[in-house]
């Protein structure tokens, strides 16, 4: 007790040596800065986020502070910036934050760099691979982690530069839900129990902002709006956050404690209702549909080692099916099969009754789209225009045709302005529905996408949403990997989990949430749900006892 | 490639041993006689079984394709070669025994090259290579990790490409899998490496990466006596089967 008194006293007394006064900073290729006259200054021990909507120079922000910028990054800076001697940057790929074939070589080369002699190598190793709570042999290959241990992987090599402060630039962008909650717990535990300093940039809220001190909130032409307090200012300045395209946290500032116990709290109701619909929803029959996709015993394998056995089972025309399982258990692979872009081993999957392997590439492609993970690979044209036109050239329509019906598709996408662009230089979001839109100038009846959503904010996630909802209501088949489970809930007719390497559910989200299978985190109404009925049930219990 | 396959072989200084192994090929590249080239070739092939952990499966799988190559370079330097002692002629073909021996030397001298350089490649880790070149060849660290993370990336680099030609197959381009083809992949495929390079390179300084010699190293390879004696009775068993054989 006494010692966190002194602790505490100390943090008062230290001075900010983290900070920046009246900083502008401008890239040599870009007329805009970057960031404009900007004042910030971060106490010792401090936890703190910074938001904003994409392009408005918070990622830059970051850099400054941690001194890549402009020691590392070639950029043109005026003003003050004071930095910390020793600090540590995570960077949201974890693919390019590795340079060695090995787990302890990576965490040895921090310790390298800080020259550390050899002898103690070994010892540091295993501790900061326990400090990250990551149990596995130090001589695993980087390459066979998951998403989520790589990031660990990184906190731990980061932890072991021993730095003063430790910067985060969207940590968690390009895990999954059940992985990102993992890492925001184990930074937060990394924080109360080393007490250093932590600058987070962030665009998912859950999970971070229950811990943070301080939210420091920029516009879109990179000016400081709000500085203080998350509660107050997420309060506050809802608005602005919606235009930035931030995830909203789901419960915060509201205690999941209080939602659950009070029934008349406005979040309550709110998830209440949200279940019902989702009940209503799940009891409306169907009417019968001819299955555009049936699975006959199919088998699939990778390098002759089983991915996915006895597969069963249709999927009906215009149905939205989301497809979920765990990092591995083979759901990209299945969308690849449905494509046609890997054989299977055994079985059979049919396409309007038609083997698939027996269609032929151009009309299966006609009738099928397939929208990869990274948009990026999948341009192979130098303006948007053309990108969106090139299958009709393929199949040689006329020009007056594919001009008509490529301006109405960008329309519809809200692409129309940037026609004349290169692809690249489109904004995440725009690539993506970009990609999206390349997929159905043909009319496409089917459509396969691989984790749509993915290190997206919420505006644009939301707006490509929107378009598929569009889509699938004029009759489009949507087959979809995802492993946002609110996407689930809201959109999907059909789930698909797969399981130890077996379909383990096929059917409505309502029961697969109600019936919470291994590893999936059911929406909050779900939760809350079986939470109050926890309750009853215990009361119930209480009351027959006293009875 | 280029992973230790836990042999005896692998854990012979990798500086020490990519010496021996330019050494022989420089030797094997001297002879003019394909038996003596065949008997050198065949010396390799027992390294690799005695020490190097191979398997006679793995050999023939692995050689297998360069076996094309034999017949094909071997056949290019028989018919077509000069030499007076003509063994058949037929149509503008023109055998001759020079001819012949010529296409075997050049043939087996391939195979001898590949067999060598496949001796390095399958029981040499990667790292300790690089680790290697820096503590007996004084190569700058930033090189050697420089070359250590490119690694890393060969395997993203495979992926990609697959990606890529998947959807150029799916918006109905015909020729994705021809040569003709790789043009349109190299743009969208060297965009992605050259940024993920950066980020690579931004991570490393980030994380204190100098590029000096001023740093401590987990692997530190060193040469042994054991080291030496790989090379010497190496070399030396190659000379004598050269000036054996040479000489018979």
């Amino acid at each position: 007790m006494l010692l966190e008194q002194a602790q505490e006293q100390r943090m008062i007394r230290m001075t900010s040596l983290l900070g920046c006064k009246d900083l502008s900073v401008r890239f040599y290729n870009q007329k805009k800065q970057v960031l404009d006259h900007i004042d910030i200054t971060i106490q010792d021990g401090e936890k703190v986020l910074i938001l904003g909507p994409s392009g408005c120079g918070k990622s830059t922000l970051l850099s400054v502070l941690a001194g890549i910028i402009p020691e590392h990054m070639e950029a043109e800076v005026s003003g003050e910036v004071t930095r910390k001697k020793r600090v540590g940057v995570m960077f949201q790929d974890p693919d390019a934050q590795f340079c060695m074939k090995h787990v302890n070589e990576e965490i040895a080369f921090s310790l390298e760099n800080r020259k550390i002699p050899r002898e103690k190598m070994d010892e540091e190793i295993v501790k900061m691979l326990k400090m990250v709570g990551l149990s596995i042999d130090p001589d695993t290959p980087i390459q066979t982690l998951s998403g989520g241990m790589k990031q660990r992987l990184a906190l731990a090599c980061l932890l072991a530069l021993e730095p003063d402060v430790l910067f985060f630039d969207e940590p968690t962008a390009q895990i999954d839900p059940a992985g990102r909650k993992d890492i925001f717990a184990l930074l937060q535990q990394t924080s109360k129990r080393t007490k250093k300093t932590m600058v987070f940039v962030e665009h998912v809220l859950d999970g971070c902002i229950e811990w943070m001190d301080r939210l420091i909130l920029l516009d879109k032409n990179s000016h400081i709006i709000a500085d203080g307090i998350p509660k107050e200012i997420l309060l506050s300045y809802k608005e602005e956050m919606e235009e930035a395209g931030i995830w909203r946290p789901k419960v915060y500032p509201a205690k999941w404690e209080e939602v659950v116990h009070n029934s008349s709290h406005p979040l309550n109701g709110e998830l209440t209702q949200r279940y019902k619909s989702r009940k209503l929803w799940a009891s409306c029959k169907k009417a019968e549909i001819e299955p555009i996709i049936v699975k006959k015993n199919a088998a699939l394998a990778y390098k002759k080692s089983s991915i996915l056995n006895n597969m069963n089972g249709s999927i009906l025309r215009g149905e939205w099916v989301a497809v979920v399982g765990k990092n591995g258990s083979g759901k990209s692979t299945f969308l690849k099969v449905l494509a046609n872009l890997i054989k299977l081993k055994s079985g059979d999957i049919l396409l309007k009754g038609k083997s698939i392997s027996k269609w032929a590439d151009k009309d299966l492609y006609s009738m099928l789209g397939f929208v990869f993970q990274n948009p990026e690979l999948q341009f192979i044209n130098d303006t948007v225009f053309e990108e969106v036109a090139f299958s009709a050239r393929q199949y040689n329509f006329s020009e007056e045709e594919i001009s008509a019906k490529a301006t109405k598709l960008l329309k519809e996408f809200g692409l129309a302005e940037y026609v004349d662009l290169h692809p690249f230089m489109l904004s995440f979001g725009q690539k993506r529905r970009l990609s999206v839109a390349t997929m159905l100038l043909l009319d496409q009846e089917i459509l396969l996408l691989d984790e749509p959503t993915f290190g997206q904010d919420e505006k644009s996630a939301k707006q490509l949403l929107h378009l598929l909802k569009r889509r699938q209501e004029e009759g489009t088949t949507i087959v979809m990997v995802t492993h946002d489970m609110d996407i689930v809930d809201q959109y999907a007719d059909r789930v698909i989990l797969f399981e130890d390497k077996e379909i383990a559910y096929n059917g409505h989200p309502y029961f697969f949430f109600r019936n919470k299978r291994g590893g999936i985190i059911p929406p909050l109404h779900y939760q809350l749900i079986e939470e109050q009925g926890d309750r009853y049930a215990n009361e119930q219990s209480v009351l027959s006892v006293s009875h | 490639m280029l992973t230790s396959n836990q042999s005896y072989l692998s854990v012979i200084n990798p500086a020490v041993k990519l010496i021996t192994h330019i050494l022989l090929m420089m030797m094997l590249m001297s002879l003019d006689d394909p038996l003596t080239t065949f008997c050198l070739w065949i010396f390799v092939i027992i390294i690799g079984i005695s020490i190097g952990g191979w398997r006679l499966a793995y050999l023939l799988k692995v050689l297998l394709p360069y076996t094309f190559f034999f017949v094909l370079i071997f056949w290019m330097m028989a018919a077509f070669g000069k030499g007076e002692n003509v063994l058949f002629h037929w149509a503008w073909f023109r055998v001759t025994e020079e001819s012949v021996k010529n296409g075997f030397n050049i043939s087996l001298r391939m195979l001898g090259f590949v067999t060598i350089g496949l001796l390095f490649t399958s029981t040499t880790d990667i790292n300790k290579l690089m680790m290697s070149l820096i503590h007996q060849f004084k190569l700058s660290p930033k090189w050697a990790y420089g070359f250590l993370a490119g690694f890393r990336c060969i395997p993203l680099f495979q992926e990609e490409l697959s990606q890529i030609k998947a959807a150029h197959r799916i918006r109905g381009y015909r020729n994705y899998g021809s040569w003709k083809a790789f043009s349109r992949y190299a743009v969208p495929l060297l965009t992605t490496a050259i940024r993920r390079s950066e980020r690579m390179a931004i991570a490393m300084v980030a994380r204190g990466f100098t590029g000096t010699r001023e740093r401590t190293y987990y692997i530190k390879p060193t040469v042994s006596k054991r080291d030496y004696g790989y090379l010497i009775s190496t070399l030396l068993i190659a000379g004598v089967i050269i000036l054996f054989v040479g000489s018979y």
